[in-house]
Parts: C-alpha cells; sequence; structure tokens
C-alpha cells in the first residue's frame, strides 16, 4: 500500500485536489444529487470492488488497475470531504446571527 | 456531520472525471510500475543460488521461475520475491534441479579442444572449472556442456580442480568423477606425463578413490641416424638417464670410427625395461651399414639402411635381436648397397691406410677376439678388399712391449689370423690373405705411455 502510494503519489494528488473541488462545489449546488437508492447501490458497489481487491480474485494487470481506482477513489473520497467541510465551515462563519 | 452526509449525494458526479483520471494514470504507468518491480525482484533475488531465472510481471503479479539447488535455497527465493514491495501475488514456478544419479563430471581432451561435460553441482563450480581449465590449458579451446544437477559428492569441487590440472599433460584422454570414484584414459602428452598424473592423484580429496587409470605413455623413442654424407651419426630421442646417455654416447663413439657422433639426445623417465641391454647391439648392427637408420620405439627395434656386402647383410639380419631383453622385437630391412667400381692395388692400400688411420682394430685385452665394437670398421676393410680382386694382402699384427716377447709374437700372429678369418668368413677367398705377427718389434710410437701402447697394437693391411 505504502509502495502503491508512493509510486503514483502525484496521480492520488490529483483525486485529492478533484475531490476537494467537487466537495466545495457540493455545499452550494443547488441541484438534485443522486437519489438515496441510486446511492446505495453505489455503495454497494464500492465495497463489492473493495472486497475484490482484498481477496486479490481479479489477477493481473486489471487487479493493479482496480487497486489503483480505489485508492484513487479513497483519495477522492477524502478530497470531497475536506472541500464540504471547509466550504461548510466558511459558509457559516460569515452568515448573520439571525 | 449531517450536512456533510447531505453534501455527499453530490459527490458522485466527480466520479466522471476521476474515472478519466484513473484511466489515464493507468494507460501511463502500468509499464513504469511492472518494470520497477522486475528491476526489484531481481534485486531480491542477487544473493540467491539459483540458475535459469526469469521474472514476468502482470500488473503488480510476479511469475517467478527458476531452478533452485535445495528446497531451502527455493523457498527463501520465493519468500524473497514476496517480500518485495508493491508485489501482490507471486506465482511460484521455480523447481528444484534434477538430482544426477550417479553424479557423473568429465573432461575429454582431442585434438583440437578440452570439453567439460557431464554434472556440476552450482553455477559458481561451473564458472570455476571453466576458469580453472582456461587457465590450464592456454590458448585450448574450452567446451562447456555441463549440466547443473544436485547430488554432487563433498569436495567435489576440489577433485574436479585437481583433475583439471592434469588434463593438459594429455595429449588425448578422458578423465571422469562418477560419484567417488575416479576414472581416466588416455595418451599422456610426454614421457613422463604419466607418472605425473599417477603422482597427483595421491592429492585427491578425501572420499574420492581411483578406479581405473588407464593413461598410456606415449612411445619412448630413440633413433640414430647414419649420414654417409655429412659422415654424421645423429642419435635423437630419449634415454633413461645420464649415465646411459654417456655409456650410449661413448658407445657410438668406438662403434662409429670415422663418423661424427651429434647428441640430441634428451633424458627422460618411462625407458621400456632393458633399453640400455637392447640399443647398445642395435647399434653396433647399425655401425655396419653404410648408410642407415635405427628406430627403437618402446620395445620395438627398427633397423634399415644397406650393409656393405651380401654376408654383412645376412650377418646382420641374424645377429640382431640375439642379446635383445626378453619381450623385444626387432625388424631387420637391410638391403645390400651397390659394389663399388673395382680399384687397382696401390688405390687399395691407400684405401686401407685410410680406413686404420682413422680407426683401430680392437681385441679383448691379451686374447685374439675381436671386440664387437670393431665390426663397423671390418666391414668397411672387408668392402674395400672386395673391390681389389686381384691383390694379395698381408694382414700384419702388431702388439705393445708390455709382456714376453714369444707371448707378443704369438698374439699378433692370432689377432692378424682372427681377422683374416673374418674377411674369408665374409665371402672373401682365403689365398688372398696371409696373417703375419711382428710382436713389438715395430712400434709407431713409444712404448713408454698408454697412448703409445695403444697405437702399438694394431692391425695392418699391406698389399703385395
Amino acid at each position: 500500500m505504502t509502495y502503491l502510494a508512493m509510486f503514483h503519489w502525484d496521480w492520488l494528488l490529483g483525486a485529492l485536489v478533484l475531490g476537494f473541488m467537487v466537495g466545495w462545489i457540493a455545499v452550494v449546488h443547488r441541484g438534485q444529487g443522486v437519489s438515496k437508492v441510486t446511492a446505495r447501490w453505489l455503495w454497494v458497489m464500492v465495497v463489492a470492488l473493495l472486497a475484490a481487491a482484498l481477496a486479490r480474485v481479479i489477477p493481473g494487470r486489471p487487479g493493479y488497475w482496480l487497486d489503483l481506482a480505489l485508492m484513487m477513489f479513497a483519495s477522492y473520497l477524502v478530497g470531497c470531504t475536506i472541500g464540504s467541510w471547509l466550504r461548510g465551515w466558511a459558509i457559516s462563519r460569515h452568515k448573520p446571527a439571525v | 456531520m449531517h450536512g456533510l452526509f447531505r453534501w455527499s449525494s453530490k459527490w458522485w458526479p466527480g466520479i466522471i472525471p476521476l474515472a478519466v483520471l484513473w484511466a489515464i494514470a493507468a494507460w501511463s504507468n502500468t509499464t513504469a510500475l511492472e518494470t520497477d518491480l522486475v528491476t526489484r525482484s531481481t534485486a531480491a533475488l542477487k544473493d540467491a543460488v539459483l540458475d535459469k531465472t526469469q521474472i514476468t510481471v502482470d500488473g503488480r503479479d510476479v511469475t517467478f521461475a527458476a531452478d533452485a539447488f535445495s528446497e531451502e535455497g527455493r523457498r527463501g527465493a520465493v519468500a524473497a520475491v514476496e517480500a518485495v514491495p508493491g508485489v501482490r501475488l507471486v506465482n511460484d514456478e521455480s523447481r528444484l534441479v534434477p538430482e544426477a544419479k550417479p553424479f557423473v563430471w568429465s573432461a575429454e581432451r582431442d585434438v583440437v579442444r578440452v570439453t567439460l561435460g557431464g554434472s556440476a553441482p552450482l553455477p559458481t563450480s561451473k564458472s570455476k572449472l571453466m576458469e580453472a581449465a582456461h587457465a590450464a590449458l592456454g590458448n585450448v579451446e574450452v567446451a562447456d556442456q555441463m549440466n547443473l544437477s544436485r547430488g554432487a559428492p563433498p569436495r567435489f569441487d576440489d577433485a574436479a580442480l585437481l583433475l583439471i590440472g592434469q588434463i593438459g599433460k594429455l595429449k588425448d584422454g578422458k578423465i571422469t568423477i562418477s560419484d567417488n570414484t575416479v576414472n581416466l584414459s588416455g595418451m599422456a602428452r610426454d614421457l613422463g606425463g604419466r607418472e605425473a598424473i599417477a603422482e597427483s592423484l595421491k592429492n585427491l580429496p578425501e572420499g574420492f578413490s581411483v578406479g581405473s587409470n588407464d593413461i598410456k605413455a606415449p612411445p619412448y623413442v630413440f633413433q640414430a641416424y647414419k649420414d654417409p654424407v655429412a659422415v654424421t651419426l645423429t642419435l635423437t630421442g630419449y634415454v633413461p638417464d645420464d649415465k646411459v646417455h654417456a655409456a650410449l654416447v661413448a658407445a657410438a663413439g668406438r662403434k662409429f670410427f670415422s663418423e661424427k657422433v651429434v647428441d640430441n639426445l634428451k633424458a627422460s623417465v618411462g625407458a621400456p625395461y632393458g633399453f640400455a641391454a637392447a640399443v647398445g647391439p642395435a647399434l653396433g648392427a647399425l655401425s655396419r651399414l653404410s648408410t642407415g637408420t635405427l628406430v627403437v620405439s618402446d620395445r620395438e627395434v627398427k633397423l634399415s639402411g644397406d650393409a656393405f656386402y651380401d654376408a654383412a647383410a645376412v650377418q646382420i639380419r641374424a645377429g640382431l635381436g640375439k642379446g635383445f631383453p626378453q619381450g623385444w622385437q626387432f625388424k631387420a630391412d637391410i638391403s645390400v648397397k651397390p659394389a663399388a667400381a673395382p680399384v687397382d692395388p696401390t688405390v687399395c692400400q691407400q684405401l686401407f691406410s685410410d680406413l686404420l688411420g682413422k680407426g683401430n682394430i680392437g681385441f679383448q685385452s691379451g686374447q685374439a677376439t675381436i671386440d664387437p665394437d670393431s665390426a663397423g670398421l671390418l666391414d668397411r676393410l672387408t668392402e674395400t678388399a672386395l673391390r681389389c680382386p686381384t691383390a694379395n694382402i698381408e694382414v700384419a699384427g702388431h702388439t705393445d712391449a708390455d709382456g714376453e716377447d714369444s707371448f707378443n709374437q704369438a698374439l699378433s700372429e692370432k689377432r692378424a689370423q682372427a681377422v683374416v678369418d673374418y674377411l674369408v668368413k665374409a665371402g672373401l677367398p682365403a689365398d688372398r690373405f696371409t696373417a703375419t705377427g711382428h710382436g713389438s718389434t715395430e712400434p709407431v710410437a713409444s712404448n713408454d705411455t698408454d697412448e703409445g701402447k695403444a697405437q702399438n697394437r694394431r692391425i695392418e693391411f699391406v698389399v703385395k
């Protein structure tokens, strides 16, 4: 894991930045998010892929590509979390007291 | 926290650019990652003793194929690859090298090259043996046909290195180690090589033994060539030691009274039994030829050339080999020199004087028995006598002044008669010769010195 993170640090940083931007925007975005049902299915898929990666059932290059995808996704999620939290915190600071 | 959960429903659209980013990352990094893992895996196996190592990487999965020399080494190598950071799975295709039973190694020498074959226990052993062969053989081509196998006896390397040192002493042949047994066959390069190899085999490491040593020595060759044009006797080849060397050269000097002896002999071990006892008489036979070659190869004597006259050829053929030690063989290829043109008595006398000026007919001390060393001179005198068929010849015997006059007189007469008998036996008519004895009455030198006495003890031919 450490080796993969060090080898792909630039791409993980890219995913983190992307996530940060998406998270930053998500706070003020007025459109509809994905539905709860869709989100649930998406999470099921992520968990299934994670299980496949941990079980090392996908051989060769596809296995490596899955590992890379999951790491970038995790980095993206961290970026999203940081972005949304910071944006939420910034908005709450500038909101006039009622 | 609730907001974060709410906002997360709007994070999913970013998945699309993330997927694009991932696709680019996968496309650009896969080969680089695989190359890096190959390098790291290879480095991890640096100290492992393996043969035919192959590492292929597919994604993060390493396929490791190699021949290992022990189960422990094989497992260690697999574990080393598994421990490489970044490696996800190791497909273990390693195996143990086959065990050779019996464990056979060989070094074979032919005309052009030395071939190392059979089994070697480790790659390091193999390269060590090749290096040793190159060092021992200089410019000779060394071919490596060794396989790697398990099952080598302890101290195999030491034994094989010792034997590689011996292959240089062979002209051709094969040295084999089969488990703990060493077998040798072939021909030694030089005389003494067989003995040197046998001596070296005493230093084989503990546990090894010699099964068979069939190394043959090269033929022990002695050659003598009598050249009537250059008036030389050339001796080449080998003699057993300096003592025999000196004795043979001295004998050659006595037997070949007019030829210059060119001595190119070398002393070497390996002479067949009875060498000196066979070569001495054979040189005597050669001295009776006008031109000829004597070749002694191991226990075989070959004499070829031209005798001075028919009876001499018959005598040489019949006499050669009589005094040889047991086990010796001989082959005589003797022809007769074409008869020389007849000469008148004056020239004949001159020829006799010339011959007797170069050498003296010798006798056993105090007796009338002709010294066998004088056979060559007597044959030349006989040939000369044959060239002047009309001349009557007086054979005159002389002694030194030692002893009583009556004894010397009788001895000189007997010695002169012995020479006449030799000539008659050679086919000359007896009525052409008169044997006379002069005792010590006609000295040609002082009888006070040994040299003078030797000159006075003589036979003279006087053409009437």
